[in-house]
């Protein structure tokens, strides 16, 4: 008990922890693991991810890999899970399939200690049994473990649903209102979705993000929109920009450079949406480029909504 | 349904190396329909893919989409297209989004849309190219067309383990060329065969010049551009015109037939990875590792632009690389990659393994 009390695990605040923050930080804190959250994405973070990471990557794992390195001599061990699919049509992005290997051949000789679990509910072991398998090796009971995976599930749903909840208010705001498609790694990240968002709201506007939405509900709406799009996250984002076109004014989709599924799903979206007269623009960051530039495209995408919120209270 | 007892239904598949004779064989002896054949892919095909297709796609989209406009010209009214693991899964839908967008008119059978987790339900996608399909003949066919396909494998890496030691200019792509002709035209699993058991016999029949120290090079990277010619701007030709030993493990026969029957294939590579890191991240760094355990002089990985799997296990080359004191030369291909680019880092490349393996000696 005594050397287990010790363990310091860092968990890089980047990619999934936007997702997943308060089931992994529940679950370690309900074990009596110390955590340890790498801070921020700032030019440094990002620098350095850039360093380590081949330069033809996605710009989030860049990122990420910068946390990661943020991290070394900080903490015993580093949580990098493992996450490839909930499902038939359910699966992740290969990335987070490939993730722990990617760091550690990248990192290989900082001689970094990652703690992992693997989900895969296709290949049969599911998130509890991926989480509660995770603790049996770090030598806790399986009792404690499920305890612990219970709390942290049901703590990171009630955020989930309190997160739904809040988007489902703005939606009813007044004002404009632009729902923002993107990752949550992407939106809220604090170096390059963050200076977006903030620009969005010096601006007047309400920016919801299309993540925050009941997700079983969301999937089910994609089903019938794009019946064979099989990714977990763009299936709930998708799902839920269908499920508020009325709502809104405009809509934002928000990726990173170059991003594999976004590649082909917000073009798909841009086909189905196009019926429905909403207007979309398409954002993508870059390590150079960064968020300089979009201000100029932002600034005109919200004339337009304006402009058109106008002519429509003329006409009606 | 156009899809009457005596009326043919002209159906066509995207292009991928020299697979597409095999799906001909099935479509037309298996379910007595026409195979539409489009021609084979140029820089016309790229062209009318990427004109349509969104940019930051990987670049087999992008061929793909333009050989099957490439087939509709060619009177093609069914098309099939295939499900994948990685982004290929979800090609099928927004291809036929573009399509119908541009006002083509064609029945689409889309094996992504009968992906339940059991294979069985495959068949209705058979179903739903030929209604009357017999299933002791299409078993048939099916069988045989499998077995053209390993045909093709093993003819492709006899020859390009040894037409760049040919001492009679010709005479392997002439044997080639004839293999890939009977294949095209086989009526019957005799047929394939024949051609097969001709071209392997004609192969051990010519004289090449190998010597105690010809160059190795294998050839790992992205199920696709690896095993196109046309994709890769025919990699494997150009090292093997330079005298080179040319191996590739990726083909349908290893990745998809045979594979299965590859048990625990990650414990292999156990000191380099924990788990497996995409679809065909495994077997790539299996073979990057066997590769050089074997002697080989240098590792050729090849991908499309924006391959997220093969873009990921390039950190894991490189520890291989430098662990076994291996060159490995990485390419990316998309629709902008020119011949005399690529023949520029593969001559620097073949220069210094060559060089290396004089200094070795």
């Amino acid at each position: 008990m005594e050397a287990r009390s010790k363990l310091t695990v860092g968990l890089p605040r980047a990619l999934l922890y936007h997702r997943y923050a308060v089931l992994w930080r529940t679950y370690f804190d309900a074990l009596g693991i110390d955590t340890v959250v790498s801070g921020e994405t700032n030019r440094a973070v990002a620098e350095k991810g850039l360093a380590a990471a081949s330069d033809e990557m996605c710009l989030s794992l860049k990122v990420y890999l910068g946390h990661v390195e943020a991290l070394i001599g900080r903490c015993d061990r580093i949580f990098i899970p493992r996450i490839v699919d909930f499902g038939i049509r359910r699966v992740m992005c290969t990335t987070f399939e490939g993730l722990p290997d990617i760091a550690a051949n990248i990192f290989r000789d900082r001689h970094i200690d990652i703690l992992s679990c693997n989900i895969s509910v296709q290949g049969g072991i599911d998130e509890k049994d991926g989480m509660i398998q995770m603790g049996t090796d770090l030598g806790y009971s399986k009792k404690a473990a499920k305890r612990a995976y219970k709390r942290a599930l049901a703590a990171q749903r009630a955020a989930d649903e309190a997160a739904a909840a809040a988007a489902d208010q703005l939606y009813k705001s007044d004002g404009l209102k632009i729902a923002v498609g993107a990752h949550p790694y992407v939106m809220d990240d604090d170096y390059y979705g963050r200076p977006v968002l903030d620009y969005l709201s010096e601006m007047g506007v309400t920016a919801i993000p299309a993540y925050a939405v009941d997700r079983r509900e969301a999937r089910k709406v994609t089903k019938r929109l794009s019946p064979t799009m099989k990714w977990e996250v763009s299936r709930e984002i998708a799902g839920s920009l269908a499920m508020h076109l009325d709502d809104v004014d405009g809509i934002i989709l928000m990726s990173v450079y170059p991003c594999a599924l976004d590649s082909m799903v917000n073009d798909m979206l841009v086909r189905k949406f196009r019926d429905s007269g909403v207007p979309i623009v398409n954002l993508t960051m870059d390590a150079q480029s960064g968020t300089a530039g979009l201000e100029t495209r932002l600034e005109s995408f919200i004339d337009i909504l304006s402009m058109r919120r106008t002519g429509k209270a003329a006409k009606g | 349904m156009k899809a009457d007892k005596k009326d043919k239904r002209k159906i066509a598949f995207p292009m991928i190396a020299h697979y597409n004779d095999a799906v001909r064989y099935f479509i037309e002896q298996g379910l007595g329909q026409t195979y539409v054949m489009q021609p084979a892919m140029t820089r016309r095909t790229m062209a009318l893919g990427e004109k349509l297709s969104p940019d930051m796609v990987c670049t087999p989209f992008k061929t793909i989409l333009g050989s099957m406009i490439e087939a509709l010209e060619a009177g093609a009214e069914v098309l099939i297209m295939t499900m994948g693991y990685c982004r290929l899964g979800y090609y099928g839908e927004l291809a036929e989004s573009i399509l119908r967008e541009q006002g083509y008119d064609f029945d689409y059978v889309n094996f992504a849309e009968y992906t339940t987790g059991r294979p069985k339900d495959y068949l209705k996608a058979v179903k739903a190219i030929c209604p009357h399909v017999r299933p002791a003949k299409a078993m048939g066919a099916l069988r045989a067309a499998l077995d053209m396909v390993k045909y093709i494998d093993e003819v492709e890496c006899q020859y390009y383990m040894n037409c760049g030691f040919e001492t009679e200019p010709g005479s392997f792509k002439a044997a080639l060329k004839r293999f890939y002709r009977d294949m095209r035209t086989a009526k019957t699993r005799r047929d394939i065969e024949a051609g097969y058991e001709n071209c392997l016999q004609t192969f051990e029949r010519l004289p090449i010049d190998k010597g105690p120290n010809a160059l190795k090079v294998g050839l790992i990277g992205e199920y696709f551009t690896v095993m196109d010619a046309f994709s890769n701007l025919d990699l494997e030709q150009a090292l093997a015109d330079m005298g080179v030993e040319v191996h590739r493990w990726m083909n349908v026969s290893h990745r998809n037939l045979d594979y299965p029957g590859e048990k625990n294939l990650h414990v292999r590579i156990k000191e380099y990875c924990r788990y497996e890191m995409g679809p065909t991240s495994t077997a790539n760094i299996w073979k990057a590792k066997k590769y050089a355990e074997d002697g080989f002089d240098g590792i050729i990985h090849a991908k499309s632009a924006g391959c997220t799997p093969e873009i990921e296990i390039m950190p894991v080359i490189r520890n291989i690389s430098e662990d076994y004191k291996i060159p490995v030369l990485f390419l990316t291909y998309d629709t902008q990659t020119a011949t005399a680019g690529l023949m520029t880092r593969l001559e620097a490349f073949y220069d210094m393994i060559a060089m290396r393996k004089k200094v070795i000696q």
